[in-house]
């Protein structure tokens, strides 16, 4: 503990030198622009400024390429409540709630406790991280195929069983992301499936088209649609900050999402993007406010938008504890890392003290710095809405477009959110639920991935789900939430039958 | 189109503008505007990162700025295809690589190009070996182990992805070895490893430039590196070659334009590499990243190239991958 103390002060000695804290907060500045901006990701943008960081010290540079990340994800939630476009995988579940609190008039609300939920556990996460990084990361190597699968698997199976409205449809939409996600090049084969020979669809269908698509366009279109809720939009902007009330209903969610996502932030390869939906079912299922989901419960918005920074964070210990990158970001971080000369890895703690504690002590002086550049812009985003929608839904177009555009330098992703756009729109007619499109979506083609390597490693043995011991867990949790759901089904045709 | 060429040109020019600001009194013919640099890949690679390594060094060189594009998709496909298609006036070049110019195009039928007639082919960049490691509890330290432990029960070896060059060895060890080795494959060269070091899978066929740091930490063994001879930064580590196994393969990056390139441009062009090549800086920065600077004539590349459709053709077909 004494340790611990010590190092953590020797990186915030690091941290707080003028250099290293102007460059984190230019990244935290940079981040939240991109985040703001729909479609701009920070892997884009950090493989942009990547030559840049050649000059700079190498704690410095990884400082500043950290506070673009964060900065990212707090910009990011910022777009998804004010006009339903999430830009990442994360920030999907934040429009649920969050966009529906914004057309309550919330919008000021809802954005401060994303920033202070965010904070929070960021601040948990970080501690997470220095306390116990190297520790975490054997929970996280024991996690193999199979029990990846079983998590996903559980994941969808929640998704389904939590769905608003009928479940009929929302397992229709789970199925569709599924399939949609299976498009391009089978991983294990080499095989391009459903590809029709167009060489753009060979590496799959991008998050971002049908995301931007699906949620943000096609609400642009709704929004012009009814001439009634704009105004609704524009004259109640409503009080900025959280009613104490508020505050109590969002208290616990944070404390949940920040347990969920620190744990799943550990987990190579989709863990991230496993613990804003993992967050937000929960949140459904336990809080107090669940009667209200649908409608703007900030409790939506509080747990998720938790959970997402928290794994925004510990996503950081497979990076510092084993030179892996979880991600594309930490991928470049690793690249930024090796041409400064530093292999990442489990001997980096001792090789560059500076450098691990230093990056650390700058992640949570990144979440402070984010807070005080966010809180007091919340006043000018709700603002935003404000302005006429003849200004803004073109200038969000055109964002929309530019974003992606760059995302591989190539117009085929614009046809694709146009396709996508459409499609969201009939789907809005047919009170049909883009989000679990969008789970089944992401998490499909990882199931199948893991599911088909479980197989691959056990010689065609499907007993190594029930074996081993975590996938035998996550599978009878799900087995469970079957039950759940079919139960008040039985008991609905029991009723039906008694009446008869 | 235009358009957004215009803005990235912005944001890269803001980078390079001492660099403009030299160039301007010389006002050569060539390069008159800024040069494009595609990279097959999605920034953060081996190929994105040999991209920038590169570029930063030579656009100072050329005195005007050279914005890497990335331009990801089908095996790298996509991105040679546009370069393959684009004005021979060496504004634009394309990162080759083994991928787009050697596996690529036989794992691919209907790619659009041809890797050698397509091409100006200007300069070898860099070399890197393949590195066969294992889990230290596996008790593999070298290829006897290794043919042993797989006869007795059948091993499985992970790659970073279905025909990738990495995976075309775990194929070519396993016609060796007389039995198939059951090839894992993962989505980039970071899962598997992770895989690897967490024992769910024992074996992995990798790149030296992502593997470099695992053997250094002893987090994994290396057991037989794919290159002719001992690499300079891992002398410990004995060649296929040495173990009685005639594997010899490289992975390699290298500097292409489209066909029918003007002499005096490729030239310059290979002129200018080959110095930056030589430089300290740079060997040093690929010598972290575990490869080698390539030293060819522009003749000598596109022979290299020719020899590389060769040789990785016939194990693309072997292992009956075929998208399409």
């Amino acid at each position: 503990m004494e340790l611990l103390i010590s190092n953590l002060l020797h990186g915030f000695g690091v941290a707080i030198s003028f250099q290293n804290l102007s460059f984190a907060l230019l990244g935290a500045l940079i981040g939240t622009a991109i985040g703001v901006l729909p479609g701009i990701g920070p892997v884009a943008t950090i493989s942009l400024l990547l030559p840049i960081t050649f000059g700079l010290p190498a704690t410095t540079a990884i400082i500043m390429l950290a506070g673009i990340y964060y900065g990212a994800q707090y910009g990011g939630s910022t777009t998804a409540i004010l006009l339903n476009l999430p830009g990442e995988v994360s920030s999907v579940v934040t429009t649920l709630e969050g966009y529906k609190m914004a057309r309550n008039g919330r919008a000021g609300a809802a954005l401060a406790t994303a920033a202070l939920g965010s904070f929070f556990a960021g601040t948990v996460a970080t501690i997470l991280v220095a306390a116990s990084g190297p520790m975490l990361t054997q929970v996280a190597l024991s996690f193999g195929p199979a029990d990846y699968f079983s998590l996903m698997l559980l994941g969808l199976i929640i998704a389904c069983v939590l769905a608003q409205g009928s479940i009929v449809k929302a397992v229709g939409m789970v199925v569709l992301g599924v399939a949609l996600g299976l498009v391009g090049t089978d991983v294990q084969t080499g095989q391009q499936r459903f590809t029709f020979g167009i060489p753009e669809l060979s590496d799959g269908i991008g998050f971002v088209p049908i995301a931007m698509g699906m949620f943000g366009i096609a609400e642009i279109i709704l929004n012009l649609e009814r001439p009634e809720s704009r105004s609704v939009l524009s004259t109640k902007v409503g009080q900025l900050w959280l009613t104490k009330e508020e505050f109590k209903r969002a208290t616990p969610s944070v404390l949940r999402g920040t347990v969920v996502g620190s744990f799943l932030g550990i987990l190579p390869g989709g863990g991230a993007s496993l613990a804003a939906f993992g967050s937000y079912m929960m949140e459904r299922k336990v809080s107090r406010g669940k009667h209200l989901f649908g409608q703007g419960a900030i409790e939506g918005v509080a747990g998720p938008e938790a959970a997402n920074n928290a794994a925004a964070q510990t996503s950081f210990i497979p990076l510092l504890t084993l030179g892996i990158p979880s991600n594309a970001v930490m991928a470049l971080m690793v690249g930024a890392l090796i041409i400064q000369g530093i292999q990442p890895g489990p001997r980096m703690v001792e090789a560059q003290p500076d450098l691990f504690w230093g990056l650390i002590a700058s992640m949570w002086l990144g979440n402070l710095m984010l807070l005080v550049i966010n809180l007091p812009m919340i006043g000018m985003w709700v603002k935003l809405l404000q302005v006429p929608y003849r200004f803004l839904y073109p200038s969000i177009l055109v964002f929309c477009c530019i974003g992606v555009y760059s995302l591989n330098n190539n117009v085929f992703d614009v046809y694709m959110t146009v396709l996508f756009t459409v499609f969201g729109y009939v789907c809005n007619k047919l009170k049909m639920e883009p989000a679990p499109l969008l789970i089944g979506f992401v998490l499909g083609p990882m199931m199948e991935e893991h599911l088909r390597r479980a197989m691959l490693l056990s010689r065609g043995d499907w007993s190594v789900f029930i074996q081993r011991p975590i996938s035998a867990t996550m599978l009878g949790i799900a087995a469970f939430a079957l039950i759940l759901m079919a139960l008040p089904t039985i008991r609905k045709g029991k009723e039906k039958a008694m009446a008869e | 189109m235009v358009q957004t060429w215009r803005r990235r040109a912005i944001l890269g020019g803001s980078l390079a503008l001492p660099v403009l600001a030299r160039a301007q009194g010389a006002a050569p013919a060539w390069p008159s505007q800024p040069i494009r640099l595609v990279v097959p890949f999605a920034p953060g690679g081996t190929t994105d990162l040999v991209a920038r390594l590169v570029a930063t060094p030579l656009q100072e060189k050329l005195g005007q700025p050279i914005i890497v594009e990335n331009r990801p998709g089908a095996g790298a496909t996509v991105g040679s295809l546009l370069v393959a298609q684009a004005p021979p006036d060496g504004h634009t070049l394309v990162l080759s690589n083994i991928a787009s110019h050697a596996i690529s195009p036989t794992l691919y039928g209907n790619i659009r190009y041809d890797p050698l007639r397509d091409f100006s082919h200007i300069a070898l960049l860099t070399l890197n070996p393949s590195v066969f490691v294992a889990n230290p509890r596996t008790g593999i330290a070298n290829l006897a182990d290794l043919a042993r432990l797989h006869r007795q029960r059948g091993l499985d070896m992970a790659s970073s992805g279905s025909g990738s060059s990495n995976h075309l060895l775990i194929v070519k060890m396993g016609g060796l070895l007389g039995r198939e080795i059951n090839h894992i494959p993962f989505r980039g060269a970071g899962p598997a490893m992770t895989a690897v070091i967490g024992g769910q899978v024992p074996l992995m066929s990798d790149s030296l430039p992502s593997a470099a740091a695992h053997i250094r930490q002893g987090s994994v063994t290396a057991v037989a590196m794919s290159s002719a001879e001992r690499h300079p930064s891992f002398p410990n580590v004995p060649t296929f070659r040495e173990q009685g196994y005639d594997v010899v393969a490289s992975s390699w990056f290298g500097l292409s334009g489209p066909a029918n390139l003007p002499r005096p441009i490729v030239d310059r062009l290979a002129r200018e590499v080959g110095t930056i090549l030589d430089s300290d800086s740079t060997r040093m920065r690929f010598a972290e990243i575990g490869g080698s600077p390539g030293r060819f004539s522009p003749e000598e590349y596109a022979a290299f190239v020719a020899s590389e459709v060769a040789l990785w053709g016939p194990l693309v077909r072997e292992t009956g991958a075929r998208p399409d």
